[in-house]
């Protein structure tokens, strides 16, 4: 049994169903806001990683992990809700490169002022969670208390979400809005309310996923730490389809896993390519995303 | 009560309404006819704000609706069935009746059961998603979902479109029913006049964005020369 | 009414002469570079304004954009002589660049797509001419130039295949992917690549003899090399522009066009939406490995992670900020960039701001991210868009 939980494969299946979690937060955050406002959020990784400067940063020397992890998250709300409230409202029935121009704008300067204010240099995120591999029979498995930490952070994220949408009266309207505009409001829901809540719900699961990266002990946080975590996670988004939440989780963790085996059996410049081969060949196959059921478009 | 005064509503250069004016009594079915085109939708779209006005007031009871939200003047009573119905597919038919019953004051069990009990298929397939269900049990789908939030004003936009000619006739003497028991305020938009003359109390006629003629049905029924030149055939 | 508007037009024209003129001295790095770069506009300029004053351009499109590129041409060329090295290479460096952004406009505003990933396909194209440079260093630099942009072209086409059938998000998203993918796939291949170190051409790209010998007299042979390498990538330019100016105009250029408006309706009236798209992805890939090649010519190196993410970004904000889908948008997106550099730090001089410090690191990017906001939310159609507009009213004003 030791040898079997130490072996590679199991190995790599663990570390990579670590980082397809954060994939799978990440295409969450895009679906989220995709299917309220039809908008590719180029901004989904800048927007989180400003929050989580402002949460984790600012007040670094008088808090413990958790109130920083509560003010991170307070923070993403609020980043999430103020950029709809004052940019993306602008942009709804616009031609649909405008939003996406103006969300890489958005992008950029995020990114380049966190970088004015907190510099380049990576941010160390003390936290209870030690990032050794625990070992079994002198092997270690590939799986850390850390990682234990991402992934149930990862799991209850998501339920909470799927609950939200499911089970909850505010989850409906959520849906309704998303799916029909006119009649939700023609039935008394407050539309804008839920696109704005849509964008805070989106930014608040992105910046859950950027303090679990940013608390690793091995990245830190910097102002372009979820570039490339944002290419996987639009990637799986794409993948799984930007209309349906379990596509993008479930997209987002068999990435993570197929990825992590090229890297250890291939080497890690594959990585990233092998991505973007999956992304064209499932764009060909099913340029709708694998989980989306029907093809609707509108004329 | 719903009272519109001299409402012009345009889109661009297009003037959709054009001086607009008639009333929508309590506890009468107001039937709204006219070709396509002649602003029917339009002016059901205006009445629950959808839709902002260029001129002209719209008033339920006292509450000015003009310039309103729609969700705002959906929370004042004001029922609209759109026209293709706006059933959402997506959606169970029990979701569709909750999202209608959000704003309710009435509790959600027995709102659900009252449906249920009005239009017995869907309680049926309360289950199923709405994509399923056929054209007649869309509308009955519509109706319900309108109905459970209590309104005071029903404002119907083609609702025999693509039905049978008995699955029209039934509806039509719900919504008859309907009005009188609750003392709604109905206003039924339609292009099949017939149906609609049978079954209103009040017509208003419009051709090209005007009114032309706004009488008691039957007065309507009776003028041959108004139903020669605005609606054709009225048997 | 001939007369006056005759007038106005030779009005104008002089009102455009005397403000070049002025800005020129005003922003040229020398006495010398703003006399040569005032007569060069002042020569352009009044060329444009005759050409288009004979209805040339109503009668022979072709032909009236042929003259009107000979006439830039010159007066650019003409220009080069005169210029310092250091304006002649930073000319060069936004001439390639404008060609760049002249593929992405294409793209975007000819068919409503979206590119992120265009820095990627200029790193192919620089790449193509180092690698075929290291392995044929004789070879002539139109052959270089042409085998960079079929190699732009084939991995567009690559890319473009899936992106035949995705709508706008899709495949900026996927674009994006590839460009943050560059760098890595450079580095899979570093045995012909380099590797992010990136490759040096074995020689440096040098005029031929009799021009040298003719310059050697007066100037150092530096010189005489950025001033050749200016004129080549001007007069590559040059021919960019001509075609794609004629391109626009073409049955394909007015396909796209529809197919950005409303693709169901191109699509019944028989145009082929994936090869349309297709061909407007090829396009724009090849522009841009064209813009790449020429800027190692220039370097007369290549260093792949020149070409990142970052890149892309900014030339989709000088698109933007030029005009998406015009021709002069794109030139103006080419010196805004070529002369951004002075510009930002001239910025910083004069805030005080410290040089060596975070924000002014950063500037660039919050600079051109801001202003790629406020000119798509303010005046989406950028520079030439609002100058235009202010151009009609103006007529509507003057009919009335």
């Amino acid at each position: 049994m030791d040898a079997f939980l130490t072996s590679r494969i199991i190995s790599d299946i663990l570390a990579g169903l670590t980082n397809g979690v954060i994939y799978g937060l990440v295409a969450l955050s895009l679906v989220l806001v995709w299917r309220s406002t039809r908008i590719l959020n180029f901004a989904q990784g800048a927007m989180p990683m400003f929050a989580a400067y402002v949460g984790m940063v600012v007040f670094a020397h008088e808090l413990g992990y958790w109130p920083l992890v509560g003010i991170s998250i307070l923070a993403g709300f609020t980043v999430g809700g103020v950029t709809e409230r004052v940019l993306v409202r602008h942009l709804y029935g616009k031609p649909e490169i405008n939003p996406i121009v103006v969300m890489v704008g958005f992008l950029i300067v995020l990114e380049g002022v966190a970088a004015a204010i907190w510099s380049t240099t990576p941010r160390g995120i003390p936290n209870p969670f030690s990032p050794i591999d625990w070992q079994l029979g002198g092997k270690p498995v590939s799986l850390s208390p850390f990682s234990v930490y991402e992934i149930v952070t990862g799991l209850v994220v998501m339920t909470l979400i799927a609950v939200l949408f499911r089970f909850t009266k505010l989850g409906l309207q959520l849906r309704a809005s998303a799916l029909a505009p006119e009649v939700s409001r023609l039935l008394g829901v407050r539309v804008g309310r839920m696109l704005t809540l849509g964008w805070i719900l989106s930014t608040g699961v992105g910046t859950i996923c950027t303090v679990l990266v940013a608390s690793n002990f091995f990245t830190g946080l910097t102002p372009q730490v979820m570039d490339g975590i944002f290419a996987f996670g639009f990637i799986a988004a794409a993948v799984g389809g930007l209309d349906s939440p379990v596509g993008a989780i479930v997209a987002g963790v068999s990435i993570g896993i197929i990825l992590q085996f090229v890297g250890d059996y291939v080497n890690s410049n594959a990585i990233i390519l092998t991505a973007l081969i999956i992304l064209i060949v499932s764009l060909m196959v099913r340029p709708n995303g694998l989980f989306t059921k029907s093809s609707a478009r509108r004329v | 009560m719903i009272a519109v005064e001299e409402l012009s509503v345009s889109y661009g250069a297009v003037q959709a309404l054009r001086g607009v004016s008639f009333r929508a009594e309590t506890g009468m079915i107001t039937a709204v006819l006219g070709a396509n085109g002649a602003g029917k939708t339009t002016l059901l779209r205006t009445i629950s704000g959808l839709k902002e006005p260029v001129k002209g007031t719209i008033t339920l009871d006292e509450h000015s609706l003009v310039r309103e939200r729609p969700e705002n003047i959906a929370r004042l009573g004001v029922g609209h069935v759109p026209e293709g119905r706006g059933v959402i597919s997506e959606f169970t038919v029990e979701e569709n009746l909750r999202l209608g019953a959000m704003m309710a004051k009435v509790n959600l069990s027995d709102g659900l059961n009252e449906q249920y009990e009005r239009f017995p298929v869907l309680g049926e397939r309360r289950k199923q998603h709405a994509a399923k269900l056929s054209g007649g049990e869309r509308q009955m789908l519509a109706m319900a979902r309108a109905l459970i939030a209590q309104p005071t004003v029903l404002l119907l936009d083609e609702p025999s479109l693509g039905l049978a000619p008995l699955v029209t006739a039934q509806l039509m003497h719900a919504i008859r029913d309907l009005c009188a028991s609750k003392s709604l305020t109905v206003i039924l938009v339609e292009q099949n006049a017939t149906t609609a003359l049978r079954i209103s109390d009040y017509a208003v006629i419009l051709y090209l964005g005007r009114v032309v003629a706004n009488d008691a049905a039957a007065n309507i029924v009776a003028d041959e020369d108004l139903r020669e030149h605005y609606l054709g055939k009225v048997e | 009414m001939q007369w006056i508007l005759a007038r106005r037009r030779v009005a104008v024209t002089a009102g455009l002469v005397v403000v070049a003129v002025v800005v020129t001295a005003l922003t040229a790095s020398s006495v010398r570079d703003g006399v040569a770069l005032g007569v060069a506009l002042a020569v352009a300029i009044t060329g444009v304004a005759t050409l288009t004053i004979a209805g040339l351009r109503e009668a022979h499109p072709v032909l009236a954009r042929a003259a009107l590129t000979v006439v830039v041409l010159d007066a650019s060329l003409f220009a080069t002589y005169f210029f310092s090295s250091i304006t002649n290479f930073n000319l060069a460096i936004g001439a390639a660049m404008s060609i760049v952004l002249l593929g992405l406009s294409f793209l975007t505003g000819a068919s409503g797509q979206i590119s992120l990933g265009n820095s990627a396909f200029m790193g192919v194209g620089a790449l193509a001419v180092a690698i075929w440079a290291n392995h044929h260093a004789s070879t002539p630099i139109v052959v270089t130039l042409l085998i960079a942009v079929v190699s732009g072209a084939l991995v567009g086409l690559l890319l473009g295949l899936p992106a035949t059938r995705l709508r706008g998000p899709y495949l900026a998203g996927m674009t994006l992917a590839f460009a943050v993918a560059f760098t890595a796939i450079v580095n899979s291949f570093s045995s012909w690549t380099g590797g992010d170190a990136g490759l040096q051409l074995p020689t440096a790209v040098t005029p031929p003899n009799w021009l040298s010998s003719l310059f050697n007299a007066q100037t150092s042979l530096l010189t005489v090399n950025t001033m050749w390498l200016a004129d080549i990538t001007i007069v590559v330019t040059g021919v960019a522009f001509f075609f794609m100016a004629n391109l626009f105009a073409s049955r394909t250029g007015r396909a796209m066009r529809l197919i950005r408006d409303n693709d169901v309706a191109a699509e019944l009236v028989g145009v082929s939406l994936p090869r349309t798209r297709v061909i407007a992805f090829m396009v724009s890939s090849a522009y841009a490995a064209l813009g790449g090649a020429l800027w190692t010519l220039i370097n007369n190196s290549v260093s792949p992670p020149t070409y990142s993410l970052a890149l892309s970004i900014t030339i989709l904000s000088l698109v933007v900020i030029g005009g998406i889908g015009t021709i002069p948008g794109a030139l103006i997106g080419g010196l805004i960039y070529a002369y951004s550099t002075n510009v930002i730090s001239w910025f910083t001089a004069h805030t005080g701001i410290n040089p060596q410090g975070n924000l002014a690191s950063q500037l660039p990017g919050i600079i051109f991210g801001g202003l790629l906001i406020l000119t798509m939310l303010f005046a989406p159609m950028g520079i030439v868009g609002a100058v235009r507009r202010l151009w009609a009213k103006r007529r509507v004003r003057s009919a009335t």
